[in-house]
């Protein structure tokens, strides 16, 4: 009888904090644990008692690589209960704007953690040393979105000209055009991302995913649409929690998420891509087709192609919008009230996936309750089911090589660490 | 007398940077954010100073091109609370992890060793630790490491400004300037 126990620490290095615990007896995985620490928790409570109207700017503090995504949530939740309808401009800025987050998110995530994966680097920096023109490439996506995110949010990181009812400023189509030839380098640099991706080595897995992401009737899911689901549901996002349950595990502060039947279920880019292909734009329709990547795919390993594609998508969205683009009369729409209104409720895409919020306002417009479901916390009893798969075929390799096939695991889905705190481990030789 | 500046150089404000990292919601992590709070009315609009909260490939943008780089974060080195270590960063790589499961989890050890890999590192980083004690989710910092804020902030200060004054304008110079 053996008994072995393979950890994985990477949330912030702090002990106790340890993420996963795969616990095997007997050439058995008896235990799967994974512990996220979820910040929307704690952000839920501080949200009590403030007005509405700070909503977006509190909890785009939630996560520093999403900001926008939060936001988001937060005004058309808001909106959607208070009957504030925004301008088409409005609309296509906000959308401009997720774009910068999505090229930012998954370029980081294809380029500095996922393709090392593949190209057999333990990270980055020392993949950086032999293809620095790979690292580079993104690097260069990631300052595309950014330059996205600093033309319309204000700031780089948290950006705060966003507000209920629209912008607190919008810009003039001059002041958006030096995005132009950014974002069409972009493009270029992610379709050629796509071909480069579709070469890598994939390991030969498929998993059972029930998929879940919103779907629009003309727009590859942003902002707005119906959550549905690979098995058939389709419902507005207000009745979300009739459909899906958050739970308490016995080996982490964070709640889960589950179907109301009881199973787990996958949001992010494999979802909506699942959901939406017939959604994409031309060019990021084509150079999917022109890779063969298909319909659906159920290969986590497959993630860093759809999200590549996915980076096209919002390189070419973001060109089309600015090509529309002309400002509103007004920046914002103003609630007149009731505010203490059912149906403040609403669900956009995260680059991860789903992210839901809800909110219960009083007469005055402070909020009394708020609901916030992150997309990671969607996936973890997904990430979970995934990694008892990969243990359960990764028996016979010795522990340093069963925690790398766990950590690639879970990078697949490259779980959003909002509550990650940044400090730096130094080993110092001391006297 | 400082060298005249090359029409291509930065402008004086944009030729150093002193950026704070941290999560001001995980206790000590908080501490290079209160730090750069305190750095930026000490020097009154000369240099860039940022608060950065996000991912460390953020950083790679913010410090390059630039003369002087002092970034200020929380550490875990084995160090009494709230004690100070003080880093030129060289072309060796820091003494850290870095390896990642998230990209959420990219920090200023592996911006650092990115940066030398890429050769995009500024002229001169300069790394000031703040040791922790605690990351508890949203408790203030600790009382060892509030109390380091001010002297950190003080000492960060007079670093840039003792820079620009050897190797540029005269700080009077640069707050006309800017």
């Amino acid at each position: 009888m053996t008994d072995r126990t393979i950890a994985v620490d990477y949330l912030a290095r702090v002990e106790g904090e340890g993420a996963l615990r795969v616990r095997i007896h007997d050439r058995t995985v008896e235990e799967v644990e994974l512990r996220i620490f979820e910040p929307p928790r704690f952000f839920e409570a501080f949200l009590r008692g403030r007005s509405y109207l700070e909503s977006p700017d509190i909890t785009a503090r939630i996560c520093g690589i999403c900001p926008v995504a939060y936001q988001m949530s937060a005004c058309h939740a808001l909106e959607h209960g208070l009957g504030l309808r925004v301008t088409p401009a409005v609309r296509a800025l906000r959308r401009m704007l997720y774009c910068g987050e999505w090229i930012e998110s998954h370029a980081l995530h294809v380029y500095l953690l996922h393709v090392p994966d593949f190209l057999g680097y333990p990270d980055a920096i020392r993949m950086a040393k032999d293809h620095p023109i790979l690292v580079q490439r993104g690097l260069r996506l990631k300052k595309a979105g950014n330059a996205i995110m600093t033309a319309l949010g204000g700031r780089e990181i948290h950006p705060v000209n966003v507000r209920v009812g629209g912008f607190y400023r919008c810009p003039s189509r001059e002041e958006l055009e030096p995005l132009r030839p950014v974002l069409e380098e972009a493009l270029g640099i992610a379709e050629e991302t796509v071909r480069f991706a579709a070469g890598l080595p994939f390991p030969a897995v498929e998993e059972d995913y029930e998929f879940v992401a919103l779907r629009h009737p003309e727009e590859y899911p942003m902002n707005e649409g119906e959550v549905v689901s690979s098995r058939g549901l389709r419902i507005p996002a207000t009745r979300f929690e009739e459909e899906f349950r958050e739970f308490q595990v016995p080996h982490s502060n964070a709640l889960h998420s589950m179907r109301r039947d009881g199973g787990s279920y996958l949001v992010g880019p494999m979802a909506r891509y699942a959901l939406n292909r017939d959604r994409l734009l031309p060019r990021a329709d084509a150079v999917a087709r022109e890779v063969g990547l298909e319909p659906v795919v159920r290969n986590p390993f497959r993630s860093v192609l759809v999200r590549s594609v996915e980076i096209v998508q919002a390189c070419e969205e973001a060109l089309r919008l600015l090509d529309g683009y002309r400002p509103p009369e007004r920046p914002f729409e103003v609630a007149a009230g009731p505010f203490d209104v059912p149906g403040c409720a609403a669900a956009t895409e995260a680059p991860r996936g789903l992210l839901y919020h809800r909110y219960q306002l009083d007469a005055t417009g402070l909020i009394e309750e708020a609901k916030i479901v992150a997309p990671t916390s969607q996936n973890q009893k997904r990430i979970e089911d995934d990694l008892r798969e990969v243990v359960t075929r990764s028996l016979e390799l010795d522990d340093a090589h069963l925690t790398d096939a766990c950590e690639r695991a879970i990078r697949n889905h490259d779980p959003c660490i909002s509550c990650a705190t940044h400090f730096l481990t130094l080993d110092l030789a001391r006297d | 007398m400082p060298e005249p500046e090359s029409p291509r150089a930065p402008p004086p404000t944009e030729r150093t940077l002193v950026v704070g990292i941290g999560n001001e919601h995980r206790g000590d992590d908080a501490a290079g954010l209160l730090v750069v709070r305190r750095v930026r009315p000490l020097l009154g609009g000369v240099g860039r100073v940022v608060e950065a909260t996000g991912a460390g490939t953020e950083l790679i943008d913010l410090w390059e091109g630039r003369e002087l780089v002092v970034a200020v974060d929380a550490v875990r080195s084995g160090g009494a609370p709230g004690s100070v270590v003080r880093r030129e960063v060289g072309p060796h790589p820091l003494p850290t992890p870095l390896s990642a499961t998230s990209s959420h989890g990219f920090s200023l050890g592996q911006a650092v060793a990115l940066g030398q890999a890429l050769d995009r590192l500024p002229g001169t980083l300069i790394l000031y630790g703040i040791e922790a004690a605690q990351f508890d989710p949203g408790s203030p910092p600790s009382a060892a490491v509030a109390a380091a804020i001010e002297p950190v902030a003080q000492q960060v200060a007079s670093e840039v400004r003792r820079y620009l004054g050897l190797h540029g304008p005269t700080f009077p110079e640069v707050l006309a300037d800017a």
